[in-house]
């Protein structure tokens, strides 16, 4: 018999207690991995939606920071872009989160100029784009589709006014796939902001390089005072959507993590506690202190590993449940990556480390003579 | 030079003075003793006499108070690892057995050897040996639960010789058992005991237990009253 078999024995000693600290450990590293999970899937979700469209540059308000920018008028800081070097194609873009159906859950409704580059990654699956600027339609995301249960040549009713389903498309973005998109246009008409828009969409040449892209940004703080021209990844980090679901998550693995080695420390005390007299056994059978302190460490980390791995498991479905939740399906996709599991597995190791240092040094200083008395 | 002259015992305890309470209560007070390697002593005396006291210093599992101790010419004084020094010389045999009780018969005598990282399979072949040895054979994967008294103390004798040690103690090992297993333990344990050439010291109020030893040393108050010197 090996000291970690030792070891799973002592914790099968007492299996209602083991599985209730196994239990409380488990679900503090749920809950890390599912707010973490989610926090940098909504990241990486609006990163994503704005790479898969080719946008080199956004331009928007310096001190915007919703989900979507607050909207601005954009005729002449347009005009103002068009002209700066290595720009290709400056493209405006309007989003709201509107509700368009009676029953359904709130949507994103993107409003793209017509013709422009942004329309290129999606791809059709059913019918048609909208034919110009003018056209009342819009095209659905497969999964706004199922979710809003609407099929081509139907209506969605948007703020008022009926917008026939002319084209239903899929998209690598799951914000794209369950918004609703219509041209910029009909968005600005709808939404009663007419000239207006989100953002700014810069297309650059094929010849820019970095150099010339941070030459870009300098002219857009020069020339247009309230303005910046940011990557796709700066604009949803200062997100302050982003940033709070950043700072729920680091809170949520805080706390867990205290709540962890407080429960791990509890359990291995009250362990030591009842087997006081059996650690004074070992001690006179010749066991060295170090060996009683591997022994308590080893109980301690098997706990809170097998918490962490059942957390995991638990923190996955949670989040993939959370996805499904009809509020919330089509805006964020939660991103699970090994290495942040490997990490929560270590997080696991440390809680019980230390969790289990002052029980182990308490049990390893006993007196062998006072631990056989013991009773 | 005589033969007497050149006589060096196993054991040597010289003023041997174990205190508590600042000096007020002396439970070891002025102990001399010397004890021959292969030898089997018994200690008696009244309740409080200090023989389970002096037992725990010579199983260095309590620290004298003053007075010197030694164990084949090292002085105790001098060990800097007492568990190891445990392990490496004496086994230990306790009144109430002192099994763990979710370990099976086979793996309570392994595991004073868990954690000295040495060879686990010939560990386990010498304590299958032993608990056969002892007329456990059919009783290996029994918990302690299931064991009559006899047994485990049978299971607690493997145990103590499972490290091959020189000295065994025994604090009332008989003490928990009724007449009959109290006879076939005593018996198995001097057996195993002359055959290996252990040296045996053993606490005890039995003075039919006493009557089988080389040796009988009384205590009162502390001290030792008679047997002190081999």
């Amino acid at each position: 018999m090996s000291l970690m078999q030792f070891a799973l024995n002592n914790l099968l000693r007492r299996p209602a207690r083991t599985v209730l600290t196994v239990s409380a450990i488990s679900l503090g590293i749920a809950a890390i991995v599912a707010l973490t999970s989610i926090a940098w899937g909504f990241e990486a979700s609006w990163q994503k939606a704005n790479d898969a469209r080719g946008t080199d540059l956004i331009v928007t308000r310096i001190s915007s920071e919703n989900t979507m920018p607050s909207p601005f008028r954009a005729e002449k800081i347009q005009a103002a872009l068009s002209v700066l070097p290595h720009v290709q194609e400056v493209v405006g873009l309007l989003s709201e989160l509107l509700s368009v159906s009676a029953d359904g859950p709130p949507v994103f409704v993107f409003g793209w100029l017509h013709d422009s580059y942004l329309w290129n990654h999606l791809k059709l699956s059913q019918g048609r784009w909208p034919n110009d600027n003018k056209e009342p339609v819009v095209v659905i995301g497969a999964l706004a589709a199922e979710m809003l249960n609407k099929k081509i040549g139907e209506h969605v009713e948007i703020e008022g006014k009926s917008f026939l389903v002319s084209g239903i498309f899929e998209s690598n973005a799951v914000v794209e796939n369950g918004a609703v998109i219509m041209t910029l246009a009909q968005a600005q008409q709808v939404t009663d902001k007419p000239g207006k828009v989100n953002v700014l969409n810069l297309k650059v040449d094929s010849s820019t390089n970095e150099a010339d892209l941070r030459n870009i940004k300098q002219q857009v703080k020069h020339t247009l005072p309230g303005y910046i021209a940011i990557t796709s990844g700066e604009l949803v980090s200062k997100n302050a959507v982003v940033r709070i679901s950043k700072a729920m998550s680091s809170a949520t693995i805080l706390i867990s993590s205290l709540v962890g080695a407080l429960v791990v420390f509890n359990t291995m005390l009250m362990s030591i506690n009842e087997r006081t007299r059996e650690i004074g056994i070992l001690l006179a059978l010749g066991w060295q202190r170090i060996t009683i302190m591997k022994l308590i460490f080893s109980e301690a980390v098997m706990l809170t590993m097998l918490g962490g791995m059942m957390g995991i498991l638990g923190g996955v479905a949670i989040a993939l449940g959370l996805e499904q939740i009809e509020l919330m399906r089509g805006k964020i996709d939660a991103l699970f990556s090994v290495p942040f599991f490997v990490l929560v597995l270590g997080l696991s190791v440390f809680l019980g480390i230390c969790g289990g240092i002052y029980p182990a040094y308490k049990a390893s200083r006993l007196l062998p003579s006072a631990a056989l008395r013991y009773e | 030079m005589t033969l007497a002259a050149n006589h060096i015992p196993m054991l040597c305890i010289k003023n041997l003075i174990l205190h508590f309470d600042d000096g007020k209560t002396r439970a070891i007070d002025g102990v001399d003793l010397e004890i021959d390697a292969g030898e089997f002593v018994a200690i008696v005396g009244p309740s409080g006499s200090g023989k389970s006291s002096l037992l725990n210093i010579i199983g260095t599992l309590e620290l004298p108070s003053d007075g010197d101790i030694m164990l084949e010419n090292q002085h105790y004084s001098t060990i800097k690892d007492a568990s190891l020094f445990r392990r490496a010389n004496i086994g230990f045999i306790f009144q109430s057995f002192n099994l763990i009780p979710t370990l099976s018969a086979l793996d309570n005598v392994i595991i004073p050897t868990m954690g000295c990282g040495g060879d686990v399979d010939k560990y386990t072949a010498r304590a299958e040996s032993l608990l056969s040895q002892l007329g456990l054979r059919d009783r290996l994967s029994q918990f302690p639960s299931k064991l009559s008294g006899g047994e485990r103390q049978r299971v607690a004798i493997a145990r103590a010789l499972i490290n091959q040690p020189r000295m065994i103690l025994a604090d009332e090992p008989t003490g928990s058992l009724d007449s009959v297993n109290a006879g076939q333990v005593l018996d198995i344990l001097a057996e195993v005991v002359k055959q290996q050439g252990l040296t045996l010291i053993m606490v005890t109020h039995d003075s039919a237990v006493s009557a089988r030893a080389d040796r009988i040393i009384y205590m009162r108050d502390g001290k030792i009253e008679q047997g002190g010197t081999a």
